[in-house]
């Protein structure tokens, strides 16, 4: 549906997006994974014709957009991350003027907005001043404006910032909903959970650059796909290592000082057992720390910093 | 455009105040400033020291003009007045007056004033004109005697004089094409400037540039909104969303200045001439190169802030440059009136002013509007490419 080549783009001096190829398969979510200033939104720019590409081509359904913006833009929302909606009129008004924007007009476009209130859950509120709302009822209109004309391709901008759990997890279960739908989704965060739990496929980008893609099973594979373990003891001996080491289910273990690291493929069926065997020892356990893989360790792993400070 | 259009008028309703402020201050200030200009004549106190006809004769010609207070006095009395600041000022009709007027040379006239003034010029203005209407006229009437008394010994050469004088002035009275045309456009001073006129027009002009430009910098708390970079990404062109802002920013100023052009006919008896049709194309020219100014400058500015910052200073200055709160007739500095070409305010002054006050007809209209309309393309185009996409 959407195929990006070599795309970038700077302002002057500073490379916010550094080259980067991917490819958004119709009927996807599609992760962009990245750290504050990974070039993220700038690439969201570019991708919906509001910047100009420095270099490199974006077809969407063949077509150049660069070329023939209007192609994608009737067919392409966006939730961008800042919120971008007038605060001194209503909810209403809000949706009625970006629909009329996108050719709907009427009955059409009332019925629209009914159902884009029931997506979002603002119904009860939409006819107050967009200034009387919360932040998380904002962002839920924020994400509702891009809704009205049925995309088929919807760009997120991380949509959930800033907002409680619970209108969080509202947001997540939308998304996945307009998917079930059949909407092209490409979401933006710097979370990993929001990325892990939504996306088939994830790109992760770091400053400018892609680091790493695929699937998330893919990308775990990487760093070998194997949880570990980091036992802190009181006091080590041999005798202890060699109890540890005969539990079943470990394929590999080092030790050094106090540490012992046990790599295993699952740890929540042998942390008993490890546990128990310690005690058993006399020894004492000062810590216990599991490192599941996940996209965080990948990021980690790959850049050899963390995903947030 | 037609979402546009309607996002600009649902908008108006946060905004509609500003409009109401701007109106009742340009109709305030023209009460104020044009009303009491008009009924206030300054006084002028005239210091014979000739006290023979002649001196008479511009004493009473003097005294015919509207728009001073003529009051004879005594020298001591001239200057203490003058000194206190209680008259405009004090013409001294010096002693070798009537010499002079016969001889033909330039009369000897002097003027005491405290301070500059813009009246002062008008006064001076009229005490040239009189004194040299009366030398003519003098000249004249003792030609006509010569002449008489040559050819008629017996006539009494005084009273043929006399006659002959009186017969000039009045002449002057009936056949001087500026008197004539002052009676029709009832102004005073002889002049065709009409200060309550002049006013209203000033004010209205300055007044509601400020809600046009800020009417269409609409389009910078968009842009701190983000609303403008949505918008951008949308199937509607940048033009149309541009264009639909400059039409609601449109209509609102011509109804605003409409609304003035009436509230000055009907509650302030302004009489805006033969041509209305006249008045309302320059007035709609005014408004669409001063819509097209706005765009420019929000073009050039990054934020509201800015644009709230530099548009008071730029429409105050220009303003003063293009007539809109003195009349340009007094600048005689040849790089102000030079830059006044330049703004827009002087060419829809000198169109409103040819038709309200100066009694031309429709034809005064035309090059007002083509410079207006030409001003307001130039900027239109150059607006257009200084607003970007994001
Ligand atoms: N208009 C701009 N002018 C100059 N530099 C910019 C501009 N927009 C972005 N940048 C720079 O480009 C880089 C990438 O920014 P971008 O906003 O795309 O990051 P991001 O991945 O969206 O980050 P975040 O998670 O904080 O939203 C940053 O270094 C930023 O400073
Ligand atoms: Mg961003």
């Amino acid at each position: 549906m959407l195929k990006v080549e070599n795309l970038q783009k700077n302002f002057g001096n500073i490379m916010a997006v550094d080259g980067i190829s991917f490819e958004v398969r119709k009927g996807e979510v599609f992760g962009l994974l990245g750290p504050n200033g990974a070039g993220k939104s700038t690439t969201i720019s570019v991708l919906s014709t509001l910047l100009p590409p420095s270099d490199g081509v974006v077809l969407f359904e063949g077509k150049n957009i660069f070329e023939e913006p209007k192609a994608i833009q009737s067919k392409l929302g966006v939730v961008p991350q800042d919120i971008a909606l007038y605060p001194t009129l209503s909810g209403y008004e809000n949706l009625s003027f970006w629909g009329n924007l996108y050719g709907l007009t009427g009955r059409e476009l009332k019925k629209r907005i009914e159902e884009v209130c029931e997506i979002i859950g603002l119904s009860e509120r939409i006819k107050d001043r967009v200034d009387k709302y919360s932040g998380g009822m904002k962002r839920r209109l924020n994400i509702g404006a891009a809704l009205l004309h049925m995309p088929e391709l919807l760009i997120m901008d991380e949509p959930t910032v800033g907002i409680d759990p619970q209108s969080r997890n509202h947001i997540l279960d939308t998304v996945l909903e307009l998917n079930r739908q059949g909407m092209t989704i490409i979401y933006t965060s710097h979370y990993m959970e929001e990325v892990e739990y939504l996306c088939s496929r994830i790109c992760i980008m770091d400053q400018g650059k892609i680091i790493a893609a695929g699937s998330k099973d893919e990308l775990v594979e990487m760093i070998s796909g194997k949880t570990e373990i980091a036992l802190l003891l009181e006091s080590m001996d041999q005798e202890i290592v060699k109890t540890v080491g005969s539990i079943k289910g470990i394929d590999s273990m080092v030790h050094q000082e106090n540490q012992i690291l046990i790599r295993c493929e699952n740890a929540d069926m042998i942390l008993a057992d490890i546990i128990a065997s310690i005690t058993a020892s006399g020894n004492h356990l000062r810590s216990v720390d599991v490192k599941k893989p996940n996209l965080e360790a990948v990021f980690l792993h790959l850049t050899g910093k963390a995903l947030r400070d | 455009m037609l979402s546009i259009i309607k996002l600009r008028v649902l908008r108006l309703r946060e905004d509609y105040w500003i409009y109401l402020i701007m109106m009742i201050m340009a109709f305030g200030l023209t009460v104020i400033f044009g009303v009491s200009f008009d009924d206030y004549k300054p006084t002028v106190l005239i210091v014979d020291e000739n006290k023979s006809s002649y001196s008479k004769n511009l004493t009473s010609e003097l005294g015919r003009n509207e728009a001073f207070e003529f009051v004879e006095s005594s020298w001591e009395d001239a200057v203490e007045q003058v000194r206190e600041g209680k008259v405009l000022a004090a013409v001294l009709i010096e002693e070798g007056f009537e010499t002079s007027v016969k001889a033909g040379d330039s009369v000897p006239l002097g003027m005491m004033r405290l301070k500059e003034d813009t009246l002062l010029l008008t006064l001076k203005q009229l005490l040239t004109t009189s004194a040299s209407k009366m030398t003519g006229g003098v000249r004249i009437a003792e030609i006509t005697a010569d002449y008489i008394v040559a050819n008629h010994p017996t006539a009494d050469r005084d009273t043929v004089r006399d006659t002959a004088y009186h017969s000039v002035i009045e002449g002057w009275e009936y056949k001087n094409p500026i008197s004539v045309a002052s009676a029709i456009i009832n102004t005073n001073a002889g002049s065709d400037y009409d200060s309550l006129k002049h006013s209203m027009i000033g004010f209205s002009l300055f007044f509601s540039m400020y809600t046009m430009v800020f009417g269409i910098g609409t389009i910078l708390y968009d842009k701190q909104y983000r609303t403008w970079q949505r918008m951008m990404i949308t199937p509607v062109s940048k033009a149309s969303i541009l264009g639909g802002s400059m039409i609601v920013t449109y209509f609102a100023g011509a109804l605003q200045l409409g609304i003035l052009v009436l509230a000055g006919k009907y509650l302030l008896d302004i009489d805006w001439g033969s041509s209305m049709a006249g008045i309302l194309l320059v007035v709609a020219a005014f408004i669409f190169s001063t819509t097209a100014m706005g765009l420019l400058l929000s073009g050039l500015v990054k934020t509201q802030a800015q644009l709230s910052s530099i548009t008071p200073v730029l429409l105050t200055s220009t303003s003063m440059l293009g007539g809109c709160m003195w009349p340009l007739d007094i600048v005689n500095n040849k790089i102000l009136l030079f830059l006044a070409q330049l703004t827009p305010q002087k060419w829809a002054m000198q169109g409103m002013e040819n038709i309200a006050s100066k009694g031309m007809g429709f034809e005064a209209a035309v090059i007002p509007t083509l410079v207006l309309v030409a001003m307001g393309l130039i900027f239109s185009v150059a607006g257009v490419k200084l607003v970007k996409q994001v």
